[in-house]
């Protein structure tokens, strides 16, 4: 039987979206090394269970008597597909398409696939590829218009349904969005940059000479800026670290995050824990062996581990109970709160508050960053910040304090009240810990002055008074008042976090939907 | 082989200059501790080589990012 002529049209259309920006320019693409967005999508969800939408939106060209000559598809593939079993929506640019621009674009399309995230409380993933807006769209709208997408839901989502990004290649101006605003980002190493403008227009704008990867390659945007969090050596790197990112996550902010049991004993001791802290303060030490050593085997994935690092952030499984992990680690900055480890520490607490992941923090703080750099930096300010997300998380929360908890960032252990009001301030510490509102080193300095300089011998009589206080600082001092619930050996770690992570993960069944914020 | 900056860190003192200029060292070695936070940090190598310049003493002051050693 023939088959009618609108299938036929049907199914060329089709070929033509399948033809993506056509042999050349496909060919020319491969030739890079990159794979095409049809491509990178195949390889992101699970075998065959990807269901296009949208694959007829494009430009026809007709003839005069109405005839299609040739169609140009929309230069993005949208649709949703599994990961893990798990349904999602993926929007993925095109850059064989006139460079995945606006100007091949068809806003709508890509709009409809985070509306349809949304609606569906399902996880959405970017795979951005983008060199921004083109000024033709104006000659092909015959006006302008003031920027923005009405219809785009893109705070919404961040607070209902995971959302991850790739940054593939270029990500401009509403690309660089679009990468950016997402509770996980990932860019390919040499290949991606973020940027608000690219070099031709910084050099118009502002005369400076400067090359896209110094302008915004993985090192900025990763190490200093933290708009994007990790970075991947290759394509299919940076897709199985999304892949890995969403396996700790819920679906949407109304369910709980998926089990998964890894076999490891909950009971495990860690003798090694109990003599990895250096009993000389001043000393620094492996504080990743820590989080290694508690959680569950080959369960840990980092977070953003070259911005903000005196704060190490990760994902991780107690048990198989999926939990968010924060941790000081001394090797950087002192171990200090800096700008960026304060803004890092917020995001996080959002993150693992908004999908129901409890929080483990591991405590080395010795205080917020001093000094001008870190004033002029603003760090106080986005300590403030970070503070206010610790105590409107509603999350279950556990501090164990390893070594150092001192002044504001050191108060910052966890919810003090919380949103409710009750929070229970479930904290531990190891022998090791040692807290107060400000260290007895600069303290007694400060507060003995007078007494110290009029001593006949002024450094002996300063380590003495250093002594006295040392003693008095003892954490078992504070355990009698109940200051701490307890002093734990470190090598039992994991089997209280274990515990604590099955009770935590019970109280999250009770605590499912989005959150509520006040302004920050 | 090309000469390496190596910079500090953090911004501290330089507490400790554990080095001296010729010596051949391994990645990971440490060059020096500065003094940030009340912490020792160390400033280590960051691969094989010869130490060609220090260009800090113990108790200058260093800033984040400051080169404090050349390396070959």
């Amino acid at each position: 039987m023939k088959e009618p002529e609108a299938l036929l049209e049907l199914e060329a259309r089709r070929a033509a979206a399948r033809e993506m920006g056509g042999a050349d320019a496909v060919a020319k693409w491969h030739s890079k090394g990159r794979m095409t967005a049809r491509e990178r999508i195949e390889a992101f969800c699970d075998a065959g269970s990807f269901n296009e939408l949208g694959m007829l939106t494009g430009k026809g060209r007709y003839t005069a008597d109405g005839h299609l000559q040739d169609f140009t598809p929309a230069s993005s593939v949208i649709g949703n597909g599994n990961v893990e079993g798990r349904g999602l929506m993926v929007v993925a640019d095109d850059f064989t398409l006139r460079g995945g621009s606006s100007e091949g674009a068809v806003a709508e399309k890509w709009i409809y696939a985070e509306r349809m995230a949304l609606e569906f409380r399902m996880p959405l993933v970017r795979f951005v590829d983008s060199v921004g807006g083109s000024v033709k769209i104006l000659e092909q709208a015959g006006r302008t218009k003031i920027p923005g997408y009405a219809l785009w839901p893109s705070t919404a989502l961040m607070g209902a349904v995971p959302v991850a990004s790739v940054a593939f290649g270029a990500c401009v101006g509403l690309g660089a969005i679009r990468a950016i605003g997402a509770h996980f980002s990932v860019m390919v190493k040499g290949q991606a940059q973020v940027f608000a403008a690219g070099p031709p227009v910084v050099k118009q704008g502002l005369g400076h000479d400067i090359g896209k990867e110094e302008l915004g390659g993985h090192q900025l945007c990763t190490q200093v800026s933290g708009a994007i969090h990790n970075v991947a050596e290759d394509e299919h790197d940076a897709l199985s670290q999304v892949r890995r990112f969403l396996s700790y996550l819920p679906g949407n902010a109304w369910e709980t995050p998926p089990r998964r049991v890894t076999g490891d004993d909950p009971k495990r001791r860690e003798p090694a824990l109990n003599t990895l802290v250096p009993d000389n303060p001043r000393r620094i030490y492996a504080a990743r062996k820590i989080v290694e050593a508690v959680c569950d085997t080959s369960s840990l994935f980092e977070i953003a581990p070259g911005f903000g690092a005196s704060l190490r952030t990760y994902l991780a499984r107690l048990d198989g109970h999926a939990v968010g992990v924060m941790l000081g680690d001394p090797a950087v900055m002192g171990g200090a709160l800096t700008r960026a480890a304060a803004q890092k520490m917020e995001r996080f607490v959002d993150l693992c508050d908004n999908f129901h992941l409890p929080i483990v923090n591991l405590v080395d703080q010795p205080g917020a960053m001093i000094g001008l750099d870190a004033e002029r930096a603003g760090t106080l300010l986005a300590a403030a910040k970070a503070g206010a997300a610790i105590e409107q998380a509603s999350v279950p929360w556990i501090s164990i304090v390893v070594r150092r908890a001192f002044g504001l960032a050191g108060s910052m252990l966890g919810p003090w009240n919380g949103p409710n009001g009750t929070s229970l301030n479930h904290r531990f510490a190891w022998p090791s810990a040692r807290w107060g509102s400000i260290p007895i080193e600069g303290g007694v300095a400060a507060a003995y002055k007078r007494e110290i300089e009029a001593a006949p011998d002024p450094l002996a009589r300063r380590q003495e008074l250093e002594a006295y206080y040392q003693r008095l600082s003892s954490p078992f001092r504070t355990a009698e008042a109940f200051g701490v619930v307890d002093i734990i050996e470190p090598a039992d770690t994991r089997a209280l976090l274990c515990r604590w992570a099955r009770d935590a993960a019970r109280l999250t069944q009770t605590q499912l939907g989005p959150k509520r914020r006040s302004l920050r | 082989m090309a000469i390496e900056k190596i910079p500090s860190p953090v911004t501290g003192i330089v507490w400790k200059q554990l080095v001296q200029v010729g010596e051949q060292l391994a990645e990971g070695d440490t060059l020096y501790l500065v003094e940030s936070m009340k912490m020792e940090i160390p400033v280590t190598m960051p691969r094989d080589g010869r130490v060609t310049a220090l260009l800090v003493k113990e108790e200058d002051s260093v800033a984040e990012n400051q080169d404090v050693a050349e390396i070959e």
